[in-house]
């Protein structure tokens, strides 16, 4: 029973962890055909994923509405929009019962067109406002680290936007000093951060997928350490 | 009223005087029918020069990994890839990790390829100028089987026709065959691709990503993994520019939301030194009634 729920499933991890790490040094056309073979396999499995995502997803919402917590209303709209936009794919291979045909508009394209992409992108453009409110408020010159910090963002604001050439010719006669100071700030101390921040996430997580191929990290068996 | 309740009020009343006027500068400047000029970067004018050296018949893979809340950005950047392959008689091949914007994706192809059959006076036909491989999934592993057969990765086009006899992927067999790849990315796709992609298949790359990314990619254009790459609307701004040299009617949405741009740069940047002018004054005013009261 132990063999069944824990040790087999880690050594199956750790076989094929191994076979997949070994297979990159090996220049053999067997190495080859296993790696592609893997992933085909991989993108079957990854089909599967999205089948448990949409059964988390609606799983969650009805869990809500049952137990009516704060907002559930908002749950019956998953239902109602995701049962519409299968009726209406599937119907009649997403032409619906009305649409025109011949012009290629589906009802699955008006729902998707005038619903989700507004929508979303709604949402996604609300961005706008919230940063420049929390700019208002955040960018404030307390102490020197704030202050430079609030240079370099206006810098930065001022070079990415076509007015700072104006603004840079009126000033020092050429137009790319803005954009030339905005590329120092990026180049190089964003870069030397960005680049730190990169090898601390490669090293974490080669360290991470070390702990899972040696059966240390167990979390993904659903059980916790 | 106590003090918290009113700093509360204060601050949402801020809040709302800063909406409403980066709202109203929005729409204003994008109602107003004003042009900017400006030069493209280097990063934008690396990636154009790699698609413009490019023989005729040469292919170029698209990703088009976003939806259609980063549209706004990264459709203009789609767009005018498109129209620039389909100037220069190159074969794009356009794929998406990201299943949420494959029909926004086709519309895209169907009027780019529209648009460029009515201004450079040829019909492009699916399948044989340009191919659209739709979605699959599972991320870096569909990018290791395109490496290692692109035509068993995708068995089938968008539209069901068969890959394996697909005149527009004549010589196609792997990501090896690929002479130049563009991922237009609203997650870490990039990453992905340059992994995954063209470290271990050797193809050069180019990025497209949202404004708020393009500073990731800065590390992988200095270490020559990636060619160049356009940052948000300002980046498709810079590619449409450099392509209206030879197509003038390149500049379109994203050259018009410039000045729409730079005006609400300018708003949160007078807004921001306007705060510090208030808290240095504010300041000085507390020293002063202190040294008074001293």
């Amino acid at each position: 029973m132990f063999l069944k729920k824990a040790t087999l499933p880690l050594l199956i991890v750790f076989g094929m962890g191994l076979l997949a790490f070994a297979q990159e040094f090996v220049p053999h056309p067997l190495s080859g055909d296993f790696r592609e073979e893997m992933t085909t396999w991989f993108r079957i499995i990854g089909g599967f994923a999205m089948f448990i995502g949409a059964y988390s997803l609606l799983h969650l919402h009805v869990t809500r509405i049952r137990r009516q917590m704060a907002g559930w209303g908002y749950s019956v709209f998953v239902f109602l929009g995701a049962a519409a936009m299968i009726v209406v794919g599937l119907w009649n291979d997403g032409v619906g019962p009305l649409a025109d045909a011949e012009e290629g508009k589906t009802w699955f394209d008006w729902g998707y067109y005038f619903i989700q992409v507004p929508c979303s992108a709604t949402i996604f453009s609300i961005l706008a406002f919230f940063m420049a409110s929390a700019a208002f408020r955040t960018f404030r010159a307390k102490n020197l680290a704030a202050a430079l910090l609030l240079i370099a963002a206006v810098i930065v604001m001022l070079g990415l936007v076509p007015v700072s050439e104006t603004v840079s010719k009126a000033l020092f006669g050429d137009r790319q000093v803005f954009a030339r100071a905005k590329d120092i700030l990026m180049d190089y101390p964003n870069l030397a951060a960005k680049r730190g921040i990169l090898l601390g996430i490669s090293l974490g997580a080669i360290s991470q997928s070390l702990r899972i191929l040696f059966g240390i990290e167990r979390s993904y068996l659903g059980g916790g350490d | 009223m106590d003090a918290p309740r009113a700093d509360m009020r204060k601050l949402n009343l801020t809040r709302w005087v800063i909406y409403l006027l980066v709202g109203a500068v929005v729409v204003l400047f994008c109602a107003l029918p004003l042009e900017q000029e400006f030069e493209a970067s280097k990063d934008v004018k690396a990636v154009f020069n790699r698609v413009d050296a490019l023989e005729p018949g040469a292919h170029v893979l698209l990703a088009f990994d976003y939806d259609p809340a980063s549209e706004a950005e990264l459709k203009p950047m789609s767009r005018v890839l498109l129209l620039h392959c389909f100037q220069k008689k190159l074969i794009p091949i356009v794929m998406t990790h990201w299943s949420n914007g494959l029909t926004m994706d086709k519309g895209i192809i169907d009027n780019a390829a529209a648009e460029a059959a009515k201004e450079f006076g040829r019909p492009f036909q699916s399948g044989r100028d340009y191919v659209f491989l739709g979605f699959r999934p599972a991320g870096s592993n569909l990018i290791l089987n395109m490496g290692e057969n692109l035509k068993s990765a995708f068995d089938k086009d968008f539209y069901g026709q068969p890959t394996r006899a697909m005149p527009a992927l004549q010589g196609v067999n792997s990501l090896k065959d690929i002479d130049l790849a563009v991922d237009f990315a609203a997650g870490a796709t990039p990453q992905m691709w340059i992994a995954y992609g063209s470290d271990r298949f050797g193809f050069p790359l180019g990025v497209g990503t949202t404004a708020v990314q393009a500073p990731d990619m800065i590390p992988f254009v200095q270490s020559n993994q990636l060619v160049g790459y356009l940052g948000g609307l300002r980046g498709a701004a810079d590619y449409e520019a450099l392509l209206a040299q030879s197509y003038p009617k390149a500049k379109a949405y994203a050259t018009r939301g410039m000045v729409a741009q730079s005006a609400t740069h300018v708003l949160l940047i007078l807004l921001i030194v306007g705060a510090n002018i208030r808290l240095i004054v504010g300041r000085l005013n507390r020293k002063q009634k202190g040294r008074s009261h001293g």
